[in-house]
């Protein structure tokens, strides 16, 4: 075994779902996100702890009586163990050295303690205190080179002070868990926890453990893993017990303002609603530490659920909404963060509803990654000679809805209207041109509509509205079949623009005969108004709208111009209703070219298609892996076999992968990792080849 | 681990800090009349642990001008707020003489009486031996007048390292009258760095072990003070510390270890982290486990362990969890352990708190 820690899948944010092996010797794995229990004597000592907590994978022990091969081979040896001396970093050497064959052979990995000074009295003060901890800790991993480490990260709420660390950390190979002791202690510094982060991201290898401890509550855990925590400390749970705390996840509330028990573990069960009343009881405190680590081993598992099948973002943001210091991070990270986030968010969530909850998702990263990629892209089709602008439906794609299919009956019936260019307005994603329709995660976003859109709202869709708008023609009529909640949009893009805006009568409702007709009316008035420069094509099938839909959606994902490309002699769409899945069969060639995925709107090319595309002009520093070596064998590629890659990687995009001399495109993959992740990494998987040559 | 070398950097930001609050206690400090020099800080006599029994202390603080190290440039100990006590100004030698005198003059018959023998702690809130503090002239005075109480049978003074020259002990070797002296070293902790960087002693564990044996040299005994739980320093680390420190003494064949758990002091830095809940006084409960760690019951034989905190079960000095039961039961198995010296006495708990429960789950967080 080669590895510590293995990447299996990014999610939304800097969120990943990952395993580590603590042991060199023994094939045992420890998947993360993972909440790691604290053993104490004083918890041994109960029999509902262990248990409770017997099948658990990862604990963290902080006395050497644990260090016994007995305890660690016989009773708990299919479990990792994390060692923390919580006393001097002399005790700690001490302790390794004696231990020294445990610490090689078991699954066992110690953490490098930074728990002196305390505090610090002012940065200097901490500058010098953690430099200090560095040129020891360097003397321990320096020593023992095979021997891997956790090491310790204080900032003493000077985030910038993490720089001291990163050369430190890339240096000593053998540092493979950071161990961020303090950064999440105090929330309302939030922008010291963001720069943490995104340093940590930016700088290091992305195979790092990145692990939390301090005063965490099972409150933070969504968050913390959002920002890419893998491993929780959920040791500050036994300081709230003592200290008379019970948790509900929502809130943490004092024993004696408890009166209904909302949870039925064996201590609610049990004894404990017998000794609220008991000021000084240690039963209880015993019976409150037991519920409190049941119930954030229980909400971790509710996070791992969320994040491997359900819309991770979303329950982030639903269980961080009424703590203000912890939805202020989240926006921050959305308005001032995206170009990192971005690299790290996978282009889509396949087979997930995504729940737009407020004004907290409508920055989300894959949201804005769809609004830029789409302002960047997509490109006016020639012949477009008018422009409708429509409001958007609950059912996705909008084509299947009962609304769109009225409003398509409508545009139908004039026979130009592949020269049409329909325009969808929604919030909070923004305007959606028709082609789009089908892509993540115009497919799957709902949010409640009332009617009324705030000012946020407003400035999304009218900024999206005015890029895309702007890239036609000024004398191209726009029409607009909307309700009045939209006229605000539309009249702030008016003021900028020089086209006509032209708006239907709407009566009573949008999709009225009466409005339709006013619609039609609109329609038939100015379909000619605007005259071609360039004539409609001669190349019938690009008036088809499954191939408009097509060319954009390349377009989309490989950069504007990509869908003409490859598409260049027509197409033959052969659905395949198994799998949901559309062939897309050049007309002439009669070669495959692609598979359109139905579930993420995306389109995954075969080499064939992918030498058009490559066609000059055509750039490596694009969706590319330039790869070391002729020829690729197997169906993953590692970060040991890419020489080059293009910055614009994105976890779940398409790559397309070229030979050592980058003459000869060789094969095509899906990303499980951003540029970020290679730029950072030596090890792990970076694509799914699914073509070669 | 890494040596710590002292010429290489004091912590500077932390000498800032502590200077601060020093200047600004002097500053609002009123200067002490004369009446109040000639009376010594306080006296009194109680039982305490003596070399090879148990006997009685007469203890008298004298008011000299304040210790040298924290009215210069480093501004002192972090933890250490004697300086309030003392008189700031140079103190005339013959009224140091008073303050002895009469403190002497109030107990002496009363030792005399008692068939208890003593241990006389002269002590002046700094270096008995630093000229500056307490001159020559008053040492001797005070010296010749102690060797004809025959039942005072041992003579501790407290001293920084720098004082202690073979020239000043050459006075004890001369005047003694066959007593058994003892100069208490504030060494706090063996480990340089913790001395240095969060206790801003300024001294290094090699300069201690210099004094050590030139005090073997003049047959004069060391007693260590050692500080348990320093500012900066977490409850396991104090235990750590405290326990590496007392083995290494332990070795190194010092004559008494006198484990002073920190209390918090006016206007000292310590006291500005109390403030801010950025430091706790040590648990008993922590103190206990460090002597069970690191002493064996034959290892005092060959040393004396004393303990005996000031403000010890109140707020600012080293408690669990302020109960009284709780406190007194601390107290008496503290006292108990000190005075005869076995370590049974640590695990003879009159009154079983819960607050144990409470230290052991939060401990890591103190």
């Amino acid at each position: 075994m080669n590895y510590f820690f293995e990447l299996l899948a990014n999610r939304i944010g800097f969120s990943r779902i990952g395993r580590i092996s603590l042991s060199k010797e023994r094939k045992l794995h420890i998947k993360t996100p993972n909440i790691i229990i604290p053993i104490k004597s004083a918890l041994m000592k109960q029999f509902n702890f262990i248990q409770e907590f017997e099948t658990h994978d990862l604990f963290i022990i902080s006395k050497e009586i644990f260090l016994k091969i007995g305890f660690l081979r016989e009773k708990f040896k299919d479990t990792g163990f994390i060692f923390h001396n919580s006393g001097t970093l002399e005790k700690f050497t001490d302790t390794l050295m004696k231990n020294l064959e445990i610490f090689t052979e078991d699954n066992i990995l110690s953490i490098i303690p930074f728990n002196i000074p305390t505090t610090s009295s002012n940065k200097d003060f901490a500058l010098k205190e953690i430099k200090n901890y560095l040129s020891n800790a360097d003397i321990i991993l320096k020593n023992h080179p095979n021997l891997n480490f956790g090491l310790s990260i204080r900032i003493f709420d000077y985030s910038e002070l993490l720089s001291l660390y990163i050369p430190f950390i890339k240096e000593n190979e053998n540092v493979k868990i950071l161990n961020l002791t303090d950064v999440f202690d105090n929330f309302s510094n939030f922008r010291g926890i963001i720069n943490v982060i995104i340093e940590i991201k930016e700088e290091l290898d992305n195979n790092l453990v990145l692990m939390a401890s301090g005063r965490i509550i099972p409150k933070f855990y969504p968050l913390l893993v959002y920002l890419g925590i893998d491993l929780i400390d959920s040791s500050y749970l036994l300081y709230l017990s003592a200290e008379n705390f019970y948790d509900t996840i929502d809130h943490l509330l004092p024993i004696y303002k408890v009166k209904y028990l909302p949870c039925s573990c064996i201590a609610c069960k049990g004894k404990l609603k017998n000794l609220f009343e008991n000021k000084h009881s240690s039963e209880k405190l015993n019976l409150l530490c037991l519920h409190n680590m049941i119930s954030a081993t229980n909400y971790m598992k509710k996070i791992k659920q969320y994040l491997t099948y359900e819309d991770y973002r979303a329950f982030v943001e639903k269980s961080s909404f009424d703590d203000t210091n912890l939805i202020s991070l989240l926006k921050i990270l959305d308005r001032s963060y995206f170009k990192y986030i971005r690299y790290e968010t996978p282009l889509v969530q396949e087979s997930k509803k995504v729940k737009c909850l407020g004004p907290s998702s409508y920055n989300r990263p894959d949201f804005v990654e769809f609004r830029e990629r789409t302002i960047k892209n997509f490109q006016p089709e020639p012949w477009t000679s008018l422009i409708i602008i429509l409001p958007c439906s609950a059912k996705k794609p909008y084509s299947e809805s009962k609304s769109h299919k009225l409003f398509y009956k409508v545009i139908r019936k004039y026979p130009e209207f592949p020269s049409f260019q329909e325009i969808i307005l929604t919030s909070p994603l923004g305007a959606i041109p028709r082609q789009l329709e089908n892509v993540y995660p115009v497919n799957s976003y709902d949010i409640s509509v009332i009617g009324e859109w705030d000012n946020e709202e407003i400035e999304i869709a009218s900024n999206m509205l005015f890029k895309i708008l702007d890239k036609y023609d000024e004398t191209i009529p726009i029409i607009c079949h909307l309700g009045n909640d939209y006229v605000e949009i539309i009249k702030k893009v008016a003021s900028v623009l020089k086209n006509e805006f032209l708006f239907s009568e709407i009566h009573e409702k949008i999709t009225s005969n009466k409005s339709l007709q006013s619609l039609e009316n609109l329609i038939k008035e100015y379909k000619d108004k605007f005259i071609l420069e360039t004539t409609f094509p001669k190349k019938d099938y690009l008036s088809k709208t499954w191939i408009r839909k097509f060319i954009k959606i390349l377009d989309y994902q490989f950069g504007a111009g990509s869908g003409i490309k490859v598409i260049s002699n027509g197409l033959m769409p052969i659905r395949i209703k198994a799998n949901n899945k559309i062939d897309l069969i050049d007309s002439q060639t009669r070669e495959n070219v692609g598979v359109f995925n139905n579930i993420t709107g995306q389109i995954s090319l075969t080499i064939t298609a992918i030498k058009r595309l490559t066609q000059t002009p055509f750039s490596t520093n694009f969706n590319s892996i330039v790869f070391n070596g002729e020829k690729i064998s197997g169906n993953t590629l590692f970060r040991r076999g890419v020489l080059e890659y293009s910055g614009d990687l994105i976890p779940d995009n398409y790559v397309i992968i070229w030979d050592k001399q980058k003459n000869n495109v060789i094969g095509a993959g899906k990303l499980f990792v951003g540029s970020n992740v290679l730029k950072n990494s030596k090890t792990g998987r970076i694509a799914n080849i699914y073509e070669k040559v | 681990m890494r040596r710590y070398d002292i010429s290489e950097d004091m912590n500077k930001p932390l000498v800032e800090k502590i200077k601060f609050f020093r200047e600004r206690a002097l500053k609002n400090k009123k200067k002490c009349n004369k009446e109040r020099l000639e009376q010594p800080i306080s006296f009194w006599i109680k039982k305490e642990r003596l070399i090879n029994e148990i006997g009685k202390e007469f203890t008298i603080i004298l008011r000299t001008r304040g210790c040298s190290w924290a009215l210069g440039e480093t501004g002192g100990c972090s933890m250490c707020g004697y300086i309030e006590d003392a008189a700031i100004e140079e103190v005339d030698p013959n009224l140091i003489k008073k303050q002895f005198d009469s403190a002497y003059n109030n107990k002496v018959d009363e030792i005399k009486q008692d068939s208890n023998n003593y241990v006389l702690k002269i002590f002046n809130s700094g270096s008995f031996l630093d000229d500056n503090e307490v001159p020559r002239n008053v040492r001797r005075y005070i010296l010749e007048k102690i060797a004809n109480i025959n039942n005072v049978k041992e003579l501790v003074i407290e001293s920084r390292l720098e004082y202690i020259t073979s020239e000043k002990l050459e006075e004890f070797s001369d005047l003694r009258g066959g007593k058994y002296v003892e100069i208490g070293i504030g060494l706090e902790t063996v480990n340089d760095y913790i001395r240095n960087n969060y206790i801003n002693k300024g001294f290094l564990f090699n300069d201690f072990k210099s004094v050590l044996k030139k005090c073997k040299q003049h047959y004069i005994g060391v007693k260590a003070y050692l500080l348990f739980k320093p500012p900066f320093i977490n409850e396991q680390g104090a235990i750590d510390d405290c326990s590496n420190s007392i083995k290494t003494l332990l070795n190194l064949g010092v004559n008494s270890i006198s484990i002073n758990p920190l209390n918090v002091q006016r206007n000292t830095l310590v006291e500005r982290l109390w403030y801010q809940n950025r430091y706790r006084p040590p648990w008993f409960y922590s103190l206990f486990k460090c002597f069970k760690r690191s002493l064996k019951q034959k290892d005092l034989n060959k040393v004396r362990l004393l303990c005996d905190p000031s403000g010890a079960g109140t707020k600012r000095g080293i408690h669990n969890c302020l109960k009284r039961e709780c406190e007194t039961s601390a107290k008496k198995i503290l006292s108990n352990f000190t005075l005869n010296q076995e370590l049974i006495a640590l695990d003879q708990e009159e009154f079983e708190c819960n607050c144990k429960k409470k230290y052991q789950l939060q401990k890591r967080f103190f």
